[in-house]
């Protein structure tokens, strides 16, 4: 018998006992007339965060800083390659060329970082022709001359004009060994002169791999989309309370759905936005040929997103509570700042540690700890310097410590968010009671 | 036993127990601090109780119950920048409306309250009258059996006092509960059959408007022509002359009989005015929470 038979069967089985079930139980007193209930799916919970996550995707904030997310990600993606792209080309006419002279030129690109196609020119009038036709960007005249459509700028620091001043030093200087009567092996022994090697103490600093890139990226990414959607749940905690709409609420939702259902659909709206910018950058760089979606940063870019996740679930619960104990919404940056340093320090000692291309000992240790791994871990695994079940570790470690958050922050805003006149202080809510179960 | 409810050394609720009819609109009546307001919040419970607990149908009102409930409450509630419409819509999906159902719902009763025009709008951008329309309108878009409603008619002009009156009335009548607080005790008299009266946390005064205000010493009111000061009064024996204005003079029986009052007038001139009153319900609230 095939698996999907047994289920079906395995349902029906089920289906029948129940009803079964169902028939032999006493007929129990029929309740008094209530209405069909037709809620969401998700129950009162769903409904409130269907409403965040519509007010949310409506107000003119979210919108702005989406667009600017997006363009500031295509800046860092995109620059880039254009930039190494338009490096370097350009086609080279050359009149009375030789391949001794042409191996030079090709030679003097080379250092320059520019790639040369050398074009032959029957003369010196052919070659001005080509030049200001715009097929060729410059002519080199045999040894006597060097032919620009326009002059160089002092400013211009292109490869173009490097290989063009490198050609001019490089053939006067040709000519003037010549002159000197040296014969063509001591012109190549010194045209080849090689300057002396310049030994530092200190080891050169490494470039940037794609993935460490991707985790400076992600860590700025999470403190941007942090800091913005956290303080989002503690204004609209506070805008409830402030609001009294929360009395109302509470009339027929409990604290906990409210405040789960808050801190979901904002949370929802984040990852959206987070997972939408890193998937239009891995697109993006894909298109672009950029180096960001090669070897380990697509890992690393999921590591940012678990991390937005679980820094998202930690915080929330901490911000929703201490929007209940607000009054007014003028307290929100008094409110928000204590809560945002372990933030910052988390968000500053990871980018330092990401910047520097060597993360420190305190980074390490960062990521473990449930207020900062957010920021630590993603920049660990950027350079891969977290084992998988270091990883494993730091993300039950930041679960276990949201589940208790959770627990003692669901306890102050019960018993704060329907007290007014004032600012709650927590000492006065030691043994007051909760003003909804 | 009754609710009680303790806040440190104040007891807002102290043994308080009454019940509401459904079908009849009942005013909820005491001085500021009577505890009219925690009383209503016990009702959702939103505030914890020290004792006793509130019933409807005979059991305790659990979570179930709350949805089939409306409220009002003193500070009114709703997001301010959210549109009236889509606010109205929510509040009914969360006491278990269908999406339609509470968009049907929405329409009707923005209609019944004479602010349709306004669905699109945002609740901030409303006049105080018009957002105390919509709050009502957020009691009322899922259809409760039971209104618990504090102070609807504050703040309210003329017409808007009568547009909420209406609908309170008519929700009576189609069966619901109807239980509205207010200071406004003219129109607690005209709205109301019922009245509960509470003062420091306890009931003092229930029951219809009818039996309240006519219960006691029999009241008369008595006006002899050409006598404005109601000088012929002065010398009656067992009455309580409680007003005299504009030559009208209004007394409370107590030994006396109203024939005796009546004779005295005619002797001191033409009757022209001869009524048994009742009690207005304000000196009804005056005497339950002596004041």
């Amino acid at each position: 018998m095939r698996p999907a038979w047994i289920v079906v069967a395995l349902i029906v089985i089920v289906a029948i006992a129940r009803l079964r079930r169902r028939r032999r139980a006493p007929a129990r007193p029929p309740a008094s007339r209530a209405p069909r209930d037709r809620r969401h799916p998700l129950g009162e919970t769903g409904l409130v965060a269907g409403r965040e996550i519509r007010e949310r995707l409506r107000g003119r904030v979210f919108r702005v800083v989406t667009a600017l997310l997006f363009l500031a990600i295509a800046a860092v993606i995109v620059i880039p390659t254009l930039r190494t792209t338009s490096a370097a080309r350009a086609t080279v006419g050359v009149v009375g060329g030789s391949s001794t002279l042409d191996d030079g030129l090709t030679a003097l690109a080379h250092r320059v970082g520019l790639e040369v196609r050398l074009v032959d020119e029957p003369g010196l009038a052919a070659a001005r022709a080509a030049l200001r036709a715009g097929r060729i960007d410059v002519a080199v005249d045999g040894s006597r001359s060097v032919l620009l459509d326009k002059a160089l700028a002092a400013t211009d620091t292109s490869a173009r004009a490097a290989f063009v001043r490198e050609v001019s030093l490089s053939l006067g200087a040709q000519g003037a060994y010549a002159r000197a009567g040296l014969t063509p092996s001591q012109v190549a022994v010194v045209a080849g002169a090689k300057p002396l090697a310049v030994v530092s103490l200190e080891p050169a600093k490494r470039p940037a791999t794609a993935s460490e890139t991707t985790a400076l990226l992600g860590v700025i990414l999470n403190f941007i989309v942090l800091t913005q959607y956290l303080t989002w749940t503690l204004m609209g905690v506070m805008e409830e309370k402030a609001s009294r709409v929360v009395e109302v609420l509470l009339a027929t939702v409990r604290p906990l759905q409210l405040l789960s259902g808050k801190v979901l659909g904002i949370g929802s709206v984040a990852m959206a936005q987070a997972a939408s910018l890193v998937v239009f950058a891995l697109l993006l760089g894909r298109a672009v040929g950029s180096s960001f979606v090669h070897g380990t940063a697509p890992l690393v870019a999921a590591a940012t997103l678990l991390w937005l996740v679980l820094g998202y679930a930690f915080y929330s619960w901490v911000y929703a509570a201490a929007g209940s104990l607000g009054e007014r919404q003028d307290q929100v940056q008094s409110m928000a700042l204590p809560l945002s340093l372990p933030l910052i320090l988390g968000y500053i000692v990871s980018l330092v540690g990401v910047s520097s291309g060597n993360p420190s000992v305190l980074v390490k240790v960062l990521a473990y700890l449930p207020p900062t791994a957010p920021f630590a871990m993603p920049a660990l695994v950027g350079f891969g310097e977290a084992t998988w079940w270091q990883f494993a570790l730091s993300v039950l470690t930041s679960a276990a410590s949201t589940v208790v958050v959770a627990v003692y922050a669901a306890r102050i805003y019960r018993r704060a968010v329907l007290r007014t006149g004032g600012r709650v202080r927590l000492s006065q809510l030691r043994r007051a009671p909760s003003a909804a179960s | 036993m009754g609710v009680t409810r303790r806040f440190g050394t104040i007891t807002a609720l102290d043994d308080l127990s009454f019940s509401v009819p459904s079908g009849r609109v009942v005013g909820f009546l005491g001085p500021n601090g009577a505890g009219k307001t925690t009383a209503m919040r016990a009702i959702f419970g939103l505030t914890d109780l020290d004792a006793g607990s509130v019933r409807w149908d005979g059991r305790p009102i659990g979570a179930r119950e709350r949805r089939r409930f409306g409220y009002m409450p003193e500070e009114r509630g709703l997001y301010p920048s959210m549109l009236i419409a889509e606010e109205l819509t929510y509040l009914g999906r969360l006491h278990g409306m269908s999406a339609r159902d509470a968009a049907v719902a929405t329409a009707r009763w923005l209609e019944r309250l004479e602010v349709a025009d306004r669905a699109g709008d945002t609740v901030e951008s409303l006049s105080h009258g018009n957002q105390q329309r919509v709050q009502l309108a957020a009691a009322l878009v899922h259809d409760p059996e039971v209104l618990i409603l504090d102070e609807p008619l504050a703040g309210l002009d003329p017409t808007g006092i009568d547009v909420i009156g209406e609908v309170l009335v008519d929700e009576a009548r189609r069966g619901r509960c109807v239980l509205f607080s207010s200071h406004q005790l003219d129109q607690v008299e005209d709205l109301c059959e019922s009245v509960t009266i509470i003062d420091r946390g306890r009931l003092v005064a229930s029951g219809t408007v009818d039996d309240l205000t006519t219960a006691g010493a029999r009241r008369l009111a008595v006006r002899v022509e050409g006598d404005r000061d109601g000088a012929w009064a002065a010398g009656l024996d067992g009455v309580t002359v409680s007003e005299i204005k504009g030559g009208e003079v209004r007394l409370v029986l107590g030994t006396a009989t109203s024939d005796a009052v009546l004779d005295a007038a005619r002797a001191a001139g033409r009757v022209t005015k001869f009524d048994f009153e009742r009690r207005r319900l304000s000196e009804v609230f005056r005497e339950s929470v002596g004041a």
